[in-house]
């Protein structure tokens, strides 16, 4: 342990890491014995192929082959010995098996099913495979099972109302859309509040390089990981149960366990589908036959024009297939994995896809009965080619262009001379992009190649003491292209752009840990484990702008103006951990633990950080009065509480803590200038404490579960880029000044209302309450956020995220306060601080600078989750619901199509018909409060119908056929595509921003799977 | 029990002899050096003398161009981008949320403290070279009085001394504008006294930047705008009209104008200056010199013509004049006529720059006759107006002119600004983000 806080510092960087590890076994003593069984489903009484057979304390353990028999090399020292058995989705069971003469009498041995057993076997924040009973926190577990028919792309999106306390939000509908997920909420204000990813021991990169902007919209890497391979995914939610992950684990932890080879006969996996695409709903457009002659407001004369729906040139039917084949086998001592997959979706917008193919092997090799050897490797290429939309920043998109047009233009290519017509609006003439000029002569593509490896090492070194050590390594590179050829209709780029962006991102984490599980006393049984972790990245990025292109050639050779820009950041982070669980007679356990951090990132006063824990949980199922009296109704029932500290590093770069100069050169001349950011030597990590408290409780046999969760997260030294006065002579700074809370409960209740031998249904509702809040910013107590337009800050007492704008000027009955046209108006007075302010009047008017208030919120107060699962005889039928309730979006894209200046959309016609005084859409473009809608949403996420059938033929086992849909109806009054938006992409801060990003798709798809 | 404690503690320290090789936990930044490293050095104070002068240039000097350019009619915005628009319109409904008032204000309080951290620094870091010192001082307080009077030109009030705690005060425009004067005072005796070294002109100003002389014009204007008639006159005198000084582009340094009509296409100058027939006269050489007169109409400009540019925004490299040596003959005529002085001489002036037809450094030749207009102090004062909007188009003087000169207001009851008004802004309403944090913020002007 010492030896990790003593690490001597050296001059040169982390390049690699030794490890030198001798480790002594000691030799086994004892009998060599075999134990041969099956195993059995207790109501089916069927053999249950693929259930996990281990000698308690090691490591030395089997699958069940595929009628359920196993058979099982030990040593044993004394005259029995202890197994355990267990399977996904049934209850864990522990059998003491006496030896005679080197052999055992068959083990047989029945698992009763289970939908939320106490017993189910978890690793996640515990580093020792332990029984969910002894955990203080909530842990959500999810099976293959549990999202393999859902017909999304990326593991986050098949998440989706799967995880009570989880908010995911798809920003994007591109095939590769980004996704952002929250758990209990937010944690950060400049850094990423999305989970900590762990793949099978490695530390996995998700973010969003944006190495040529799309207008918003961003990959999250996520996306490169095939879901096909995943058995089983682990969330815990927060810091009370992260701590030992230490300053990572804000955001809480998702876990994620691929496929594994079994013992036994090969066994080969094919699946097929094929999918279609399509916009689920477009935007009404204006249809009014004639435009006004010019915006003079008193001029009403209109000439007649005649009017084009975009929409339907850019929107189309993107078809889509995925193939995936995995084989898998092997012995006793050696198991193998293979799958390779190819995957290839069309996006709605013209001319988008994205193509996904890769392949995955794990080989698992048992040395002796103490060692394990396991290795995986996961190799894939992401590639997609793109279309800008959205504009936070580029205003050079598709949709963008859209809604930045008049519809009096046809935006088809004039045949002959071969050009797109400017759809500038006749009033401004003011340069934008034809949008079907972006789809046809726009060339936006993206390449990942990425390798994800890992090795791991498990001893057993005596019994109940284990050694595990696991080396992972993620690394990718992303390449970017964009190219907008010269002599376009383009407001900034008419000469020509082409970017390229490269990123080079690799990843590397060492974890050791010692684990010793001993029976103290009958009564007494304790866990110790003590860890440590080094964990090293480097991202290294070129990215070259070429402007002012030669008429022919798409590489920044052809540009004469060619800037390019470099950049490298490198991190090391140090850990130790230490965690102590005492369990009394198998109904309360305790667990302690600690954490010490350090970071590269932060300065050397604030560098080594400390984070405990502490959990405990009773299971009052297994006193005695309750057996006595309850157990009838309330089978199992455990009361839970845990608290802890975790921290944020992603709030700020590697070197983000100097005041840093840039290069400047001019001409000849050497040049430096100072950074707009001000730095901040003694910056340090985010800090969450959490406590949280809940109760598993099962009914009827558990046939109905309870899990609930109330919790409270207050994030503290929250480092916020806060902006500076310009006074200051710099525009931001990072400091450790505000705070965050998070309070809300979790709720999910499964369910299975009928089962007989034709008929299971199951159905699980989910529902999470969470409450945001910020404390703590400076000054006026606003903190604005760039990529929202100036209309998003942080305002203390309000959520991150609040939109923070101008608003209606109204008379004290409520009603509009018009100005003398006629017309609404914003608010104007003087301006106080957190949002507050005092409205000026002069002779009845507004008077005073335009005055700001919180007009809305993008964090849902509710979000809802149903799923319905039956299976009948041999079809299995499955609908999932989920929604937001109580969140606001910003509809910018109905601000600009409703603009007189552009006037695409419906909204504008009123104004043409004289409904409203001329001028009224310019008036309101102004007056942000007039953009905010309410965003509740209740979606028909997916549905699938799926029949399987045994056709013994070609050695097929069996043989599933399923059809399916994803998003196919969402039920909501919101005006806009989709109220599941943001065109800021997976920005932390700026959420629910509704700009011309391509809406989420409609998705059918018909597929089969065999299994050989 | 006893061999298992004995087992756990080889373990641990099995466990304990992991040895990591040469993993530091403090990475250097290998993309930028830091404040320790510039403002402590020699090299740093140089190199970011040169750097204070590129971000002028480059960032602050665009925005302190094209805003006020737009406001006052020699340029008319011509892109979707709210900013853009908002500045076009100008008048009371223009948001102090805008950008584009930001960039004003911000950029040059930027270049501002970073002359600030080497007037602080240079003294102990170059006080055994005088001669570098003498000029890498002038160099920065000239640069901080450029911004101040930028600001002053645009903003009711402006900061003097800069606070990174966020409450920097605030004085008027005049009171800036007495600030610059002083440091372009201090500048000027310093390098008359101690002249810099050679080494302080190949490193820090180049061949094209010429330090004293733009001193001395700088000086020479403010003086003239905060009304020292004496001093303006004096000063401007004092600059050889020979020499040129300007600021140099790059690709990867490029001119802000360029960039901003020519590539980006925000903005495009409006036909003749921007000036109603009264202010200009046909045949004069400038127009050819700046604009490339093919005038488009715009719908959205309700029949107000643009042209193409030329002048100073040729290409991302050309350079762009610190100051023109005609304004000194017109600060000299004006600074004559206000004073009372005699006309005469005045006229002189005024003719030396109209009838100029060779021999400017820029090259920028009216190439009109004398001067016959009436010889009295409006007539020479709307002369003199009339010269300095087209000798002196798109330096970012148009809006402070505007004003000095008496040409109507626009008014506080229109929105947006009807063309007919010569500019569409007095001043800017102060800049939101300085508002939200700065409690010494002063009130907004109507207009």
């Amino acid at each position: 342990m010492i030896n990790f806080y003593l690490i001597k510092k050296r001059g040169f960087r982390c390049v690699s890491l030794a490890l030198m590890l001798t480790v002594s076994v000691l030799a086994a003593q004892g009998q060599s014995v075999v134990i041969t069984g099956k195993v059995t489903d207790a109501e089916t009484q069927q053999g249950l192929p693929g259930a996990s057979v281990l000698v308690v304390g090691t490591t030395n353990g089997t699958i069940t082959d595929v009628d359920g028999n196993f058979s099982l090399n030990t040593d044993a020292s004394g005259n029995s010995i202890k197994i355990a058995i267990s399977f996904i989705g049934y209850t864990a069971n522990t059998v003491d098996v006496q030896i005679a003469n080197g052999s055992t009498a068959p083990v047989n041995v029945a698992l009763q099913p289970d939908i939320r057993s106490l017993d189910e076997l978890v690793v996640t924040g515990t580093s020792v495979a332990t029984s969910k009973r002894q955990l203080g926190n909530a842990i959500t577990t999810l099976q293959s099972k549990d999202f393999q028919l859902g017909t999304g792309t990326s593991i986050d999106q098949l998440l989706t109302g799967k995880i009570a306390g989880a908010q995911i939000t798809q920003n994007s509908g591109n095939p590769a859309g980004g996704i952002s997920i929250r758990l209990r909420g937010p944690s950060t204000i400049n850094g990423s509040s999305d989970p900590l990813y762990i793949i099978d021991g490695v530390l996995v990169n998700n973010d969003s390089p944006q190495l040529v902007d799309l207008g918003g919209y961003a990959q999250n890497r996520l996306v490169d990981i095939n879901p096909n391979d995943i058995e089983r995914i682990e969330v815990i939610k927060g810091a009370a149960a992260a701590a030992i992950y230490g300053s990572r684990a804000n955001n809480g932890v998702v876990q994620i366990f691929t496929k594994r080879g079994k013992e036994g006969n090969v066994q080969v996996d094919f699946s097929t589908q094929f999918r279609v695409n399509e916009v689920r709903k477009t935007l009404p457009f204006n249809q009014h036959p004639s435009r006004f002659t010019n915006l003079t407001a008193s001029d009403a004369s209109q000439v007649p024009v005649e009017r084009f729906d975009f929409q339907d040139k850019i929107f189309r039917k993107g078809i889509g297939t995925e193939n995936y084949v995995s084989v898998s086998g092997g012995s006793a001592t050696t198991q193998y994995f293979f799958s390779g997959s190819n995957f290839y979706n069309q996006g709605i917008i013209d001319k988008t896809d994205f193509s996904r193919n890769g392949f995955r092997v794990r080989i698992q090799q048992r040395f002796g009965s103490r060692a394990t050897l396991s290795a995986g490797a996961n190799y894939s290429m992401s590639t997609s080619n793109e279309i800008p939309n959205g504009g936070i920043n580029e205003a050079y998109g598709a949709l963008t262009g859209f809604i930045f047009s008049n519809n009096t233009v046809n935006p088809v290519k004039d045949p002959v001379t071969g050009k797109y017509p400017s759809t500038a609006s006749v009033y401004n003439g003011l340069r934008r992009t034809n949008p079907l000029e972006a789809i046809n002569r726009f060339e936006f593509k993206q390449r990942v190649s990425r390798f994800i490896g890992d090795v791991q090492l498990q001893l057993n070194i005596i019994e109940g003491l284990n050694f595990n050590y696991t080396l992972g390594i993620d690394t990718y590179t992303q390449l970017s292209q964009g190219y907008i050829p010269p002599s376009n209709t383009t407001p900034s780029y008419d000469l020509g752009f082409s970017r390229r962006g490269d990123q080079n991102v690799f990843q590397v984490n060492n974890d050791v840990s010692l684990t010793y599980q001993k029976e103290v006393k009958d009564w007494l049984e304790s866990t110790t484990a003590i860890g440590g972790t080094i964990q090293y990245d480097r991202s290294n990025s070129t990215v070259i702008t070429a402007t002012q292109l030669g008429a022919f050639g798409q590489t920044i050779n052809n540009g004469a103006s060619i800037v390019p820009s470099e950049s490298r950041s490198e991190r090391v982070f140090m850990g130790a951990y230490l965690q102590q669980t005492f369990g009394i007679k198998k109904k309360i356990f305790v667990t302690g633990a600690g954490r010490v951090d350090a970071a590269s990132v932060y300065g050397l006063s604030n560098r080594w950080q400390f984070f405990p824990k502490l959990s405990g949980s009773y299971v009052l199922s297994e006193e005695g009065f309750w057996k006595d009296n309850l157990v009838s109704i309330a089978s199992s029932f455990k009361i839970r509480a845990a608290w802890g500290e975790a921290g944020n590093l992603t709030a700020i770069g590697a070197y983000d803590r100097f005041s840093n100069y840039n290069p400047n050169p001019l001409g000849s001349l050497v040049g430096y200038s100072p950074s707009s950011t001000l730095g901040n030597i003694d910056v340090k990590p985010e800090r969450q404490t959490e406590l949280e408290i809940g109760f598993d409780l099962g009914l009827l046999k558990d046939r109905v579960t309870v899990e609930f969760t109330y919790y409270n997260k207050d994030v503290k030294d929250l480092i916020l880029n806060r902006t500076l006065a310009p006074t200051t002579g710099f525009n931001n700074r990072f400091i450790n000044i505000g705070t965050m809370t998070n309070k809300g409960f979790e709720i999910q209740i499964k369910a299975i209302p009928v089962q007989n031998s034709n008929v299971k249904w199951a159905a699980t509702f989910s529902y999470t309450n969470n409450k945001n809040s910020i404390n703590g910013v400076e000054g006026n107590g606003v903190l604005p956020f760039a990529g929202g337009f100036s209309q998003v800050a942080a305002v203390n007492g309000y959520s991150l995220g609040a939109f923070y704008s101008t608003f209606f000027a109204r008379n004290p009955d409520g009603s509009l306060l018009l100005n003398a046209a006629g017309l609404p108006q914003r608010e104007l007075g003087v301006q106080g601080a957190n949002g507050n302010y005092t409205v000026g009047r002069t002779s009845g008017q507004p008077s005073g600078s335009p005055l700001s208030k919180v007009i809305g919120n993008p964090n849902p107060d509710h979000i809802v989750a149903l799923i319905n699962e039956v299976d009948y005889k041999r079809f299995n039928f499955r609908v999932q619901l989920d929604g937001m309730i109580g969140f606001d979006v910003f509809n910018f894209t109905k601000r600009v199509g409703d603009n007189q200046n552009y006037g695409g959309l419906k909204g504008y016609e009123r104004e043409l018909r004289g409904e409203v005084p001329k001028g009224t859409s310019g008036a309101l473009f102004g007056i942000f409060e007039n953009w905010i809608e309410k965003g509740n949403f209740v979606k028909l996420r997916e549905v699938s119908i799926s029949y399987t059938v045994k056709p013994k033929v070609l050695g097929i086992q069996n043989m599933r056929i399923f059809i399916s849909g994803r998003n196919l109806a969402s039920f909501d009054n919101y005006s806009g595509y989709d109220p599941e938006t943001n065109a800021a992409g997976q920005s932390n801060a700026v959420r629910g921003f509704d700009f011309v990003e391509v809406p989420i798709p409609r998705t059918y798809a018909v597929g089969v799977n065999l299994k050989f | 029990m006893k061999k298992n404690i004995t087992f756990i503690s080889k373990a641990i320290l099995t466990f304990s002899a992991i040895v990591y090789s040469g993993c530091s936990l403090d990475v250097v930044n290998p993309n930028n050096p830091t404040d320790g490293e510039v403002l402590k050095s020699r090299d740093g104070l140089i190199t970011l003398s040169v750097g204070m002068r590129q971000i002028y240039s480059t960032s602050a000097l665009g925005a302190l161009i094209l805003t006020p350019g737009t406001t006052a009619r020699e340029l008319r915005g011509i892109t979707t981008f709210t900013n853009i628009i908002e500045i076009d319109n100008g008048g009371t409904l223009l948001p102090n949320f805008n950008g584009n008032i930001l960039a004003i204000w911000s950029r040059s309080l930027r270049v501002m403290s970073i002359a600030d951290d080497i007037v602080l620094n240079a003294p102990n870091i170059l006080g055994t070279d005088p001669a570098m010192l003498s000029g890498v001082l002038s160099h920065a307080k000239l640069l901080k009085a450029m911004c101040i009077g930028g600001i002053a030109q645009s903003f009711t009030h402006t900061a003097i001394k800069l606070d990174k705690g966020g409450q920097a005060s605030f004085v008027t425009r005049e009171a800036g504008l007495d600030e610059a004067i002083k440091l372009l005072k201090e500048a000027e005796q310093s390098l008359v006294a101690t002249t810099p070294s050679s080494e302080f002109n190949t490193k820090v100003t180049g061949v094209e930047f010429n330090l004293l002389n733009s001193v001395r014009a700088y000086l020479a204007r403010y003086s003239l705008m905060k009304g020292d008639y004496v001093g303006a006159i004096a000063a401007a005198k004092s600059v050889n009209l020979s020499i040129a000084s300007s600021f140099i582009f790059n690709v990867l340094s490029p001119n802000p104008i360029f960039n901003a009509i020519q590539v980006s296409k925000d903005y495009a100058p409006r036909d003749a200056f921007g000036l109603p027939a009264s202010l200009i006269e046909a045949g004069d050489g400038r127009v050819g010199f700046y604009l490339i007169s093919t005038p488009t109409t715009f719908p959205t400009t309700g029949g107000d013509p643009i042209d193409g540019l030329k002048g100073f925004a040729t290409t991302n490299s050309s350079p762009i004049p610190v100051y023109l040596p005609d304004e000194m003959r017109l600060i000299i005529a004006e600074g004559i006529v206000r004073s009372g002085g005699t006309l005469s001489e005045a006229v002189t002036e005024i003719n030396a720059v109209r009838t100029q037809s060779t021999g400017d450094p820029f090259l920028v030749h009216a190439g009109l006759p004398a001067y016959s207009g009436t010889i009295d102090t409006p007539s020479l004062l709307t002369e003199i107006f009339k010269q300095r909007c087209s000798e002196l188009y798109l330096s970012g003087l148009r809006l402070e002119d505007s004003r000095r000169f008496g040409r109507t207001a626009p008014p506080t009851n229109v929105n947006p600004i009807p063309l007919t008004f010569e500019r569409s802004r007095d001043f800017y309403p102060f800049p939101q983000q300085e508002r939200q944090i700065n409690l010494n913020t002063p009130a907004d002007p109507a207009i």
